[in-house]
């Protein structure tokens, strides 16, 4: 279970590598684009200016509804990818990948379908700790402290993962007075992206656990 | 509801399999008290043995990529037992010698059978499982139910979503339906189905609902912004004299809790006055004496049966409301169903499924008794069916791609204790207890848009 794992406290993360594996925020924008939105940083495709985001294709300024909308899906469509309950056996020489249940959970019903022979252990693959680390990181994308402190995952990290790792003057791009002014003048827009998010957090079962378990040194 | 109340995004693998472990023990109980079969003559299915054995499991299929989008086939069903019955083990069956079944993925079944080979159960009979009985009201109740219609019929009118065309985000058909409602079809109540605003529509998916024309002009910056910018001012219209029912569905934007079992929305939120009610998905309610089932997660479509017999020229939706009501389950099917997009390059995209919640699953349950009606939209084509005396309804959807589609309006005779004909049946002289019989006493119609 990677719940029980010992791992550095996650604040100490970087959201790089804590937020890796989540998928992306994708906008279309009125003219066609679609382009990667990673907040308030440099990108080829989009501009954040004093009044929003805007398309660097056609300058347009994509409306908050036409942002949150697609923020939205984003998040239901993982809930829902979630919820698909697939599950795998972590034998190798098993591979089994299914969204079938047997009786015990964890016991894998092996290829032959009898629930019998195979000593792998079964879990979901879509867990409950990665759907929570994909809202963490969609609600990263609009905190603009965050930003401010250049503390983003990096748009580029997809693409490029053997990049040399940057030495912060590296970090060219908006410069910090400017990133300054930009936080603070998309703060409150920023801030009805984040609850959004929030409305799941709400809703999120792992959350009010975790809050507890940090109580729990048992 | 409080039980409804749970957290969602927090599914455990083991209370998964306790509710699928539950699901079959609960039924070889019921089973065995129905039929008197002694626990003596239930047995191990997966155990070679010379001798016929009882026994209950799940059908399941033979492979664990079978996908559930695909049909079975009667060579390719295996029965799962539950821990106690079998150790949880699932063993092919033989269904050869049966002239009449019905099975799909997912229903719990009772045998009788035997496995000389220990390769493979050959089922002699399927075990009939009991049904629920039926609702009853006292005289006294049902006298206030008849006094409070004043001789009318009760009138309700149910739809569901979706609301909008397919191509784009437009109400303009359901506002116009408020006002066919409050001054053609004026019914006592309303059971509206969502999706309202379906969060699977391609104008939320490229962000393109934004240029709604009615919402230009005014700054609406989210999705449940917009719901009540613009759908709630449409549903404020209906008169307020109809009491209207509002039941979810897990692809409702405005829903925070996107997985079956479902809680009920929130009146408050959504700015909609006191003629309003909420309720959760699926859930069970009486209008006067009759009691309505519903559920919003589409059985009629995900339940794929492979069959052999009459039953098999039953009309198909006879028999799945059969196998519902006999699972005592709106939603028996296991794995749910699942929608997903093959891209170019052979890229399988998620697009939206059942969602089921498995540790809530007992939330989806007929509990002590049949429903009187039973509503459960599906994209399938609309119809009413009596079955087991259950009025079973499918009203279709108010839209259909981008064309106008079906409504339902249910109207049902008062009752009438006192009367001498047989709109309503005494089970108890002692209480005055009766039976609604509300599949004598309704009519249906299907109305188009
Ligand atoms: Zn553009
Ligand atoms: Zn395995």
């Amino acid at each position: 279970n990677g719940d029980d794992l010992l791992r550095p406290l996650e604040s100490c993360i970087s959201d790089a590598e804590r937020f890796k594996g989540a998928a992306t925020l994708e906008l279309t924008c009125t003219c066609g684009a679609h382009f990667t939105f990673g907040g308030i940083q440099e990108s080829p495709s989009y501009s954040v200016t004093f009044s929003g985001i805007h398309c660097n294709g056609c300058g347009t300024e994509l409306s908050s509804l036409r942002i949150t909308s697609q923020l939205e899906r984003l998040i239901r469509k993982h809930i829902s990818l979630y919820y698909a309950g697939w599950v795998e056996c972590d034998d190798v020489s098993c591979g089994v990948h299914t969204r079938q249940v047997s009786v015990y959970g964890k016991r894998c019903i092996g290829n032959t379908g009898r629930s019998v022979g195979c000593k792998g252990v079964i879990s979901y693959v879509y867990t409950d700790r990665e759907l929570y680390n994909q809202l963490l990181y969609l609600e990263s994308l609009f905190d603009v402290d965050k930003a401010r402190r250049q503390e983003l995952r990096p748009l580029q990290d997809d693409r490029d993962d053997k990049s040399s790792p940057d030495s912060g003057e590296m970090k060219k791009g908006i410069s910090q007075s400017t990133l300054d002014a930009l936080a603070e003048q998309n703060r409150d827009t920023f801030r009805a992206f984040q609850s959004v998010v929030q409305k799941y957090f709400e809703q999120c079962g792992r959350r009010y656990v975790d809050m507890a378990s940090l109580f729990n040194f048992s | 509801p409080k039980k409804y109340q749970f957290r969602t995004m927090r599914q455990k693998l083991l209370d998964t399999a306790d509710v699928l472990d539950e699901q079959i023990d609960s039924m070889a109980k019921t089973l065995q008290k129905h039929h008197k079969i002694p626990e003596s003559e239930f047995g191990n299915p997966c155990i070679a043995s010379q001798f016929s054995v009882y026994c209950c499991g799940r059908i399941v299929p033979d492979s664990p990529s079978a996908p559930v989008e695909i049909r079975l086939n009667p060579d390719s069903l295996f029965l799962e037992t539950s821990r106690l019955g079998g150790i949880g083990q699932r063993i092919s069956i033989d269904v050869q010698f049966l002239s009449e079944y019905s099975f799909f993925p997912g229903q719990i079944v009772g045998f009788k059978g035997k496995n000389p080979s220990g390769e493979r159960f050959i089922v002699e009979q399927v075990l009939d499982i009991p049904y629920l009985g039926a609702p009853a009201s006292n005289k006294t109740e049902l006298l206030e139910y008849k006094t409070n219609l004043d001789g009318s019929s009760m009138k309700t009118t149910v739809l569901s979503g979706p609301y909008t065309p397919s191509t784009k985000i437009d109400y303009s058909l359901l506002e116009s339906f408020v006002e066919k409602l409050n001054t053609e079809i004026k019914p006592h109540s309303v059971i509206m189905f969502g999706p309202f605003l379906d969060i699977t529509h391609p104008s939320i998916k490229d962000g393109s609902i934004e240029s709604v024309p009615e919402i230009q002009g005014k700054k609406i910056t989210t999705l449940d912004g917009f719901f009540r910018a613009v759908i709630t001012p449409i549903l404020k219209k209906i008169d307020s004299r109809i009491q209207v029912i509002l039941i979810p569905s897990t692809r409702d934007s405005i829903s925070s809790h996107a997985a079956y079992p479902q809680n009920s929305f929130e009146r408050k939120s959504l700015q909609l006055p006191k003629n309003f009610k909420c309720f959760p998905n699926p859930s069970s309610f009486q209008l006067n004496e009759c009691l309505i089932g519903v559920s919003n997660l589409d059985s009629f479509k995900d339940i794929k049966d492979v069959n052999r017999g009459k039953i098999g020229e039953k009309n198909r939706f006879d028999r799945i409301a059969d196998h519902i009501l006999q699972q005592r389950r709106y939603y028996p099917s296991f794995p749910g169903a699942l929608k997903t997009r093959t891209g170019s390059d052979g890229t399988v995209e998620h697009i939206s499924g059942a969602d089921l919640d498995m540790p809530y699953m007992g939330l989806s349950e007929l509990y002590d008794v049949l429903p009187d009606v039973l509503i459960i939209p599906s994209e399938m084509r609309y119809f009413v069916r009596v079955v087991k005396n259950v009025v079973v309804i499918n009203p279709g959807y108010f839209l259909t791609g981008n064309n106008a589609g079906t409504y339902v309006t249910l109207s049902v005779k008062p009752p009438n204790p006192e009367g001498d004909d047989d709109d309503l049946t005494c089970i108890n002289d002692d209480d005055q207890l009766y039976i609604h019989n509300i599949w004598k006493r309704a009519r249906v119609d299907i109305i188009s848009v």
